[in-house]
């Protein structure tokens, strides 16, 4: 039942994604030929169908009645007026050999029932089981958008996750997969089409295999990922472009402007294709109108998500420009260091990239396959008016790839990239056949695993897919599966549970914070560290003494740098003294910090686990200030930093009667300190004031095993060890003073 | 004009940027302290991110190999253990072949709280791990307790103004005496 569940969910989806593209594609007076339909129909409905979503998700009506509603009216509206139908076959066109023919369809065939069952069996991809179903998952249960500040993941745009929220509705997980593999055949048949329209069937058709085989291409196309769906859209643009090149019709602006802001919903990094529409329309009419028109759809489909983030997150571009759009929910220092991992994956050299993304595909999570070695022969095709027009895009796409470098990143321009290839091959038809074929014996599971161990499929599931196997003992195999059940069985509802790196939180309902996905989570886990880690913990302390002054506002600069980027500004306490006594922290202070003004209050809570950081790299200028709300006499700054804080350097200024910012002469001195209490208990107890009462680490995480060695002493218990990870529970009556 | 709009698209974005800029926050609410708790009982190795914070006396602060320190005329450690029931001082360390060759023969006690609880005359260079029973009555409960152990004889180094060594001690500490371990006071 769940197996028919999911086919049914995901074929619903893509019939009525194919309906409203049908419907739009024959009002727009497109002349589509009878191969070129489904494939251009399906993904220009699917632009169409995720803006429905996304306004159902908006308006807070997500329920299984009104999504399966949609889905009908818009299949029960292509049937009535006849758009649902495929054009009748056109006469004149040359047919590929038939053993051509023949040894294509068998490999595509072999490939498709490879797909299929990988696709249908329960969905545990890496990213297709953590965040993207998840979201889909939170947003079903909440029956609309949610605010979800603690996943950074939720603030990229969405639109070809929004098909899986019907298809989940129905078929819960693997319908989800199933619909990206809809985006896989489509893809195919796209470029297929597209050789037989320029009248190069046989490149066309090899360059469909080229596409179709590829490792990266085929686990990503069965798993709830995007990247072959955007692969599709970027295409669907350039094929619309020359479908309107070829018409003039000027309506087909419509479907390429809302196909490139389409791009967009789907990966910020596709974007690019709206420049290269614009650029293509304005190109070949001389004119801005046209241009414009495609602007004005792009945004239809873009703006949504823009306006998404800026009401939630605070940033219209998040999770990037956090240091434009500042706001609490991202730090500066995840962007940076997370698009910094990203441009290397770790690489020390990416002159090794070819060879990694082609055969080896270990690093960078995929390979596109060894026959791609010869992809600079697409240079060749240059020499031809349709090679030029197809490496035009192709270099835009590739332009992106550089600022995330893992495989699957590629796959957007892999249908140009095939594409030119096999028309630089075409003329020896032998080779680009032998190409094909040595590409399917080497992306096939039995011989892929001869010579790489990189994340590709591992055979055929089928018992798995038909659920002979039943699904919860085919996931049990995988740890993170495990863990989330782990905590779906002991964490109540409603609790929130810290992790320190991904589970399967598509698989709990309840709600996990990621350690680095997100600022407040950041925050929590930063407790642990102080707890843990000695160099995180309040050692260092600088006095500032200076003669006796009456002062308004006071603020400490920091003036020092640091060549490290990981290296910030850590203030665990700020304290103000006259004559040897503290200054008691009165209601009518205010207190401001820049950069990361919404921390400032961890530098004047007396917690010896919270500290404000400028959780950005550590450069002169940042400060923290206090407005006393009256006069008030002071002689001695304490400000007490992380062991670890080598290259912070300040300076104590207080704003005078001219309201200018005066250095006071201040005498500094460093000391180092040891803690007097339990910084490990006030971590427990800042977790629980927090609202984050489970906590759950891998041994291997950092921390783990100092909390497994004495669990008592942060005030928690652990309930549960399963699979190499612990949950623990803090316990409220342990973290009272 | 297209610069124009340009600048005024940057402009709004860069206000809307600003715009999410928070007021200035009172004081929060002041945590409380939290005295230190009594720890599990525990052998200190020398190599535990902690270690220093339990140090007494003459342990050095450099860890040599990652593994062990040099260790004075009296190392002194200093735990907080939270049971004070059937426990066991327990003590690896070495005597080194270069030391021994200046000290000849050397005699180490193990103190607890300043009580002796063993003394230990040792004719050879080498690896020693030590365990023996500490009588309840010598511990009070919620209560820190200090162990140490005393060399008789130290290296003296030749060059003026080196700094005496005794042994090398890799970890020391207390631990519980298990149902499988009634016969514990091995060397």
């Amino acid at each position: 039942m769940k197996a028919l569940a999911a086919l049914a969910g995901a074929a619903f989806t893509v019939a009525a994604c194919y309906s409203l593209g049908a419907i739009l594609a024959a009002r727009l007076g497109a002349r589509l030929r009878r191969d070129e339909k489904f494939p251009l129909a399906f993904i220009l409905g699917a632009a169409l169908l995720h803006l429905a979503i996304f306004a159902v998700l908006a308006a807070h009506i997500a329920y299984k009645p009104v999504l399966l509603a949609l889905l009908a009216g818009c299949v029960a509206a292509a049937v009535v007026t006849g758009d649902w139908r495929l054009p009748a076959p056109m006469s004149g066109q040359t047919p590929l050999p038939r053993p051509i023919h023949y040894l294509f369809c068998a490999i595509a065939g072999a490939f498709t029932v490879l797909y299929l069952f990988n696709a249908w069996a329960p969905e545990i991809s890496p990213d297709g089981s953590s965040y993207h179903l998840s979201l889909v998952a939170l947003y079903m249960r909440s029956h609309g958008f949610k605010p979800v500040v603690t996943e950074v993941y939720s603030t990229l745009s969405a639109g070809v996750d929004m098909l899986f929220v019907p298809a989940f509705a129905i078929g819960r997980h693997s319908a989800a997969a199933l619909t990206h593999f809809a985006f896989l055949i489509a893809l195919a048949l796209a470029v297929l089409s597209y050789g037989r329209r320029i009248g190069q069937p046989l490149a066309g058709a090899a360059a469909a295999l080229l596409v179709y085989l590829s490792p990266v291409v085929g686990i990503d196309g069965t798993s709830a990922y995007n990247d072959v769906a955007v692969a599709a859209i970027v295409f669907s643009v350039f094929y619309w472009v020359q479908i309107w090149d070829s018409q003039r019709e000027g309506q087909i602006l419509i479907a390429i402007g809302l196909l490139a802001g389409y791009c967009y919903a789907a990966k910020y990094t596709a974007a690019v294709m709206l420049f290269y529409a614009l650029g293509f329309v304005a190109w070949r009419t001389r004119r801005i109108g046209p241009a414009v028109v495609v602007a004005a759809c792009a945004l239809v489909m873009a703006a949504p998500w823009i306006v998404k983030d800026w009401i939630y997150i605070g940033n219209p571009l998040a999770p990037f420009a956090n240091r434009y759009f500042q706001n609490p929910n991202i730090h500066v220092s995840f962007e940076r260091n997370w698009t910094a991992y990203l441009r290397t994956y770790g690489m020390k050299n990416l002159w090794t990239l070819p060879l990694e993304v082609t055969v080896s595909g270990e690093t960078t999570a995929g390979l596109l396959g060894p026959v791609f070695l010869a992809a600079p022969l697409a240079l060749l095709a240059l020499r031809f008016r349709n090679g030029r027009r197809l490496l035009v895009p192709c270099a835009l796409i590739l332009a992106t790839y550089l600022g995330n470098v893992g495989t699957r990143f590629l796959i957007p321009s892999l249908p140009f990239i095939a594409l030119a290839m096999a028309l630089a091959l075409e003329a020896a038809a032998p080779l680009l056949i032998l190409l094909v074929a040595i590409h399917a014996v080497a992306s096939w599971p039995a011989y892929l695993q001869k010579y790489t161990n990189a994340w590709a499929l591992q055979g055929i599931p089928y018992k798995a897919a038909l659920r002979i196997i039943p699904e919860e003992r085919y996931l049990n195999d995988h740890f993170e599966y495990r863990w989330a059940r782990m905590i779906e069985d002991h964490v109540p509802p409603g609790a929130r549970v810290l992790v320190r790196t991904v589970v399967a939180t598509a698989y709990t309902s309840r709600d996990v914070l990621v350690g680095y996905e997100g600022a407040f989570n950041e925050e929590m886990e930063d407790l642990l560290n102080v707890g843990w880690d000695p160099s995180s913990q309040p050692r260092k302390q600088w006095t500032y003494s200076f003669p006796e002054r009456r002062m308004h506002r006071l603020r400490v600069i920091q003036t020092g740098t640091t060549k490290i980027p990981e290296g910030q500004w850590d203030v665990h306490e700020m304290r103000f003294f006259r004559a040897g006594v503290e200054l008691p922290r009165l209601p009518e202070w205010r207190l401001q910090a820049r950069p990361n003004p919404w921390g400032v209050q961890m530098a004047f809570d007396n917690s010896e686990a919270t500290r404000w950081r400028s959780w950005e790299t550590l450069h002169p200028g940042m400060s923290i200030e206090v407005d006393f709300g009256r006069e008030q006499p002071v002689d001695q700054v304490r400000v007490e930093l992380s062991d670890i804080d080598w290259t912070v350097r300040m300076r104590v200024e207080t704003l005078d009667a001219n309201r200018l910012w005066t250095p006071l002469p201040a005498r500094e001195e460093l000391h180092q300190k040891q803690s007097d209490g339990s910084v490990r208990r006030a971590a427990g107890y800042e977790l629980h004031a927090h609202g984050v009462d489970y906590l759950l680490l891998k041994d291997a995480d950092f921390g783990a095993k100092e909390i497994a060695a004495d669990p008592a002493s942060w005030g928690m218990t652990r309930l549960v060890y399963d699979s190499g990870a612990s949950l623990y529970k803090v316990n409220p009556s342990e973290v009272k003073p | 004009m297209t610069l124009r709009l340009g600048l005024l698209g940057a402009m709004c974005g860069l206000l809307c940027g600003c715009g999410n800029l928070p007021e200035p926050y009172p004081p929060p609410a002041q945590r409380p302290f939290f005295a230190a708790p009594a720890e599990a009982v525990r052998i200190l190795n020398m190599a535990d991110a902690d270690a220093e914070r339990h140090f007494v006396q003459d342990i050095s602060a450099e860890l040599e190999g990652n593994t062990w320190r040099w260790a004075g005329k009296r190392p002194t450690i200093r735990l907080h253990p939270n049971s004070i029931q059937k426990l066991i001082y327990s003590i690896d360390f070495a005597i080194a072949d270069s030391t021994f060759q200046q000290t000849g023969p050397v005699t180490l006690s193990l103190l607890v709280n300043d009580h002796l609880l063993g003394r230990t005359r040792y004719a050879s260079p080498g690896r020693r791990r030590v365990e023996k029973p500490v009588p309840a009555e010598w511990l009070r409960a919620n209560e820190d307790v200090t162990l140490a152990a005393e060399i008789d004889k130290l290296w003296t180094p030749p060059q003026q103004g080196g700094t005496p060594l005794g042994f090398i001690l890799i970890a020391l500490g207390l631990e519980e005496q298990s149902l499988e371990q009634p016969g514990v006071g091995r060397k």
